[in-house]
């Protein structure tokens, strides 16, 4: 019996110890990994976005469960960023961040997380890939890839994955189409 | 000591870290047959012939270069690891020349020259000599190779230069799709089996399919089968079973819903299934030594070809299935072991 | 004397890796590239440093039949301290070890060493063998992980390092690569300890009438 007591005083003092430093170190980093998760956000958002002078991420609005980040210069909203995905890559989701121009305008895409396969799916993150995307909107682009009869390079060896990141750029700017009175909720647009 | 020759290296074996047993211990049966090991390799080889001849006959001459470099590479390997190893040099058993054989049957026949060679080093050096050399060899050291390239170069892997006719060839070979690919991306993109399967099932038993340069003509791999079994360098168990494991399970799930998966017969003559069952699982290094064995293995081979045919990441399964099986090979030679005469088990 | 001993042997008399074959999940996992290899070595580093000190501290006030779980706790607390303030200061590096940091807490390495090392030798010894096992691992990490980004990406440190031309052997940052690399580097490792080794076996052989003795390092 002293020896259970022995036993159950040692564990437990030892796991109170733990637990009280590692709340204090989950405290001190706290700020830390806030002001992290926004630098992460914000840094995706720049590279999406045009110059601008405020800040995006408290200028969203959110509609379906998607948040639209703002972004404006002068007052005016010079663009629109905002995640899509698609669940149609070769090994799980495909997640893209998009910037817009308020007329519907692609800016430049971001893929923010994938899975596909190293060296054949992944080619999706190059440049080249990237800027084919640039200055397309719903009206002046054939959205699918070139095999499936549309505008956009697919990747040889892996057609799949750029069939999903065309799928997902696609569905958000008709989405956007869809709400875009209520995201730009009547503020000034740039010419 | 004293009868050893002067000359002998074992005299001196801080110098000589090879010196090897060499026990001649002598009883019956005496009775000489001309099988060694140079034989063997000689009649896989014969048997080899149709295969890469159907495979010239449809890709021309870099199929020719393809099989040559592999060749040259893989007896090349061999002899540089065992002169810096300082063991015996044996390339003139035949065995890496006819693993180079065999690996160019599996590559595409537009592989270039430097994907050939690394495949030859991995299926060399890294497949067999690590493990010891002819006879020690877990896996089967060209499919090894293959499957490396495979995963290493999907691009130039898979790309597969259209059949025609040797005297219509053209420097700018174009390109297509397997008959497994084909149906692989129907089924991606429609949910359907599409027209693949309906294909003139006469061209992949001829040969007339775009596909790896030794795999595309059924028939003639079935006939370099053949003569392996009745020159008994192979017993019927591995192929038939493998086969028919193949033909039965894609057969019940093509009658359940045709719509979704294709004939059994296409499966049969599509792919590399006929060069697979008959002369690369039939390896005698990695396959059961037991014919019950060799019947749990060929299951195990078909069973794993028609998972990943049917719903994995790749098209094609006979080399992933039969280097799978390959590491059952230990195990089941223990579960299939004959009982001594008399032994009550 | 005895400090330094225990600092030289984890690099390579007890390799954590190559000859004790201990921490192989994130050995093989995380040895994709360079960058990811000295991250997460030195992460390990931390904890072990951490916990051996830790324990050699407590070790004479922990009873024998507790003390595997008062390690993991002590363990697994100095491992999210290193989670946290990754996540909070090298976000980075944090995203591209992913899931193996919390894992570090199952690293065989940090509780082999315990068992095996802190817990009977002084505080003063096991911040050696924290130190050279660390030092060790994160050696073997560094190869394998150049090997593998230099294979299977043609890079180093991330920087592009052969021409345009070159065709990545992308196996080898694919799992099967990890294993290919580490067989064939334990297998140096053991050939080169054979050829250094200063001992010796005897065969004698007799053959035919003849006897011959066979002398070989082991």
């Amino acid at each position: 019996m002293k020896e259970v007591i022995r036993l159950t005083v040692v564990l437990t003092v030892v796991c109170v110890l733990a637990g009280l430093s590692l709340s204090y170190v989950s405290d001190a980093t706290e700020e830390a990994r806030a002001y992290q998760d926004r630098l992460e956000l914000l840094s995706s958002l720049n590279m999406v976005l045009p110059e601008h002078d405020n800040e995006p991420d408290s200028d969203a609005v959110i509609i379906d469960d998607v948040t639209y980040y703002i972004s404006k210069k002068d007052g005016k909203i010079n663009g629109i960023a905002f995640a899509t995905s698609s669940d149609k890559g070769y090994s799980g989701a495909i997640r893209v961040m998009m910037g817009i121009t308020p007329e519907g305008e692609i800016i430049t895409i971001k893929i923010l997380e994938q899975k596909e396969t190293p060296g054949l799916g992944t080619k999706i993150t190059e440049d080249w890939f990237i800027d084919q995307y640039k200055g397309k909107s719903l009206n002046n682009a054939r959205w699918a890839v070139k095999k499936d009869g549309g505008d956009f390079e697919q990747i040889s060896g892996a057609t799949i994955s750029p069939r999903a990141v065309t799928v997902a750029v696609r569905t958000g700017l008709e989405a956007y189409e869809k709400n875009k009175q209520e995201i730009l909720g009547g503020g000034d647009v740039v010419q | 000591m004293k009868n050893v020759p002067a000359s002998n290296p074992a005299q001196d074996p801080e110098k000589d870290q090879t010196a090897k047993l060499s026990v001649y211990v002598s009883s019956s049966p005496h009775v000489h047959t001309p099988e060694d090991v140079p034989w063997i390799m000689r009649q896989v080889v014969y048997a080899l012939i149709p295969g890469a001849l159907v495979g010239v006959y449809f890709f021309g001459i870099p199929a020719i270069k393809v099989i040559a470099v592999a060749v040259a590479s893989c007896v090349a390997m061999e002899a540089l690891w065992q002169k810096l190893t300082g063991s015996p040099i044996t390339i003139n058993d035949g065995s890496a020349a006819l693993t180079g054989l065999l690996l160019a049957m599996n590559l595409p026949s537009g592989a270039p020259w430097w994907l050939v060679v690394i495949g030859s080093f991995v299926a060399i050096i890294i497949a067999k000599q690590i493990f010891g050399g002819i006879g020690n060899n877990p896996f089967n050291p060209a499919l090894v190779g293959r499957v490396f390239l495979l995963i290493s170069f999907p691009v130039a892997m898979t790309t597969w230069p259209e059949p025609r006719s040797f005297f219509t060839q053209t420097a700018d070979a174009t390109t297509g799709a397997t008959p497994l690919g084909a149906l692989k991306t129907a089924i991606f993109e429609h949910g359907t089996i599409g027209a693949a399967p309906e294909m003139n099932l006469m061209d992949p038993f001829l040969g007339n399919v775009g596909g790896s340069l030794g795999e595309i003509s059924a028939l003639a791999l079935i006939l370099g089968g053949v003569y392996l079994i009745a020159r008994r360098i192979i017993t019927w168990h591995i192929p038939v079973v493998y086969i028919a494991t193949v033909a039965v399970l894609t057969g019940i799930l093509w009658l359940i819903n045709p719509e979704g998966y294709a004939n059994p017969v296409f499966h049969l003559v599509a792919g590399g299934l006929m060069l697979g069952a008959f002369f690369m699982a039939t390896d005698m290094v990695t396959s059961p030594i037991t014919n019950m064995g060799k019947i749990i293995f060929a299951v195990g081979c078909g069973a794993i070809t028609v998972v990943i045919r049917l719903w994995g990441g790749y098209p094609e399964g006979v080399s992933f299935a039969i280097l799978i099986m390959n590491a059952f090979v230990p195990l089941i030679n223990r579960a299939t072991k004959p009982t001594k005469f008399g032994v009550v088990r | 004397m005895s400090f330094n001993k225990e600092l030289i042997k984890g690099i390579w008399k007890e390799n954590p890796i190559f000859i004790l074959v201990l921490g192989m999940c994130p050995t093989l996992a995380v040895s994709t590239s360079v960058i990811n290899g000295v991250g997460m070595g030195i992460a390990t580093t931390f904890v072990l440093i951490c916990s051996n000190i830790a324990i050699a501290l407590v070790r004479s006030y922990v009873p024998d039949q507790v003390r595997i779980p008062v390690y993991v706790v002590l363990i697994a607390s100095f491992v999210t301290v290193v989670d946290l303030t990754m996540n909070g200061f090298f976000r980075g590096l944090y995203h591209a070890l992913g899931i193996f940091i919390p894992l570090i807490v199952v690293n065989c390495i940090i509780l082999g060493r315990a068992e095996a090392f802190a817990s009977k030798n002084s505080v003063f010894l096991s911040i050696a063998d924290a130190i050279g096992m660390g030092a060790g691992f994160t050696l073997a990490l560094v190869m394998l992980g150049s090997i593998r980004e230099l294979l299977g990406n043609g890079s180093l440190f991330g920087f592009p390092v052969f021409g345009g031309g070159y065709e990545p052997v992308l196996v080898m940052i694919l799992p099967p690569g990890a294993f290919f690399t580490l067989g064939i580097l334990t297998g140096v490792f053991s050939a080169v300890a054979k050829y250094r080794s200063k001992k010796w076996r005897k065969y004698v052989i007799q053959d035919l009438g003849k006897t011959t003795v066979v002398r070989e390092r082991i």
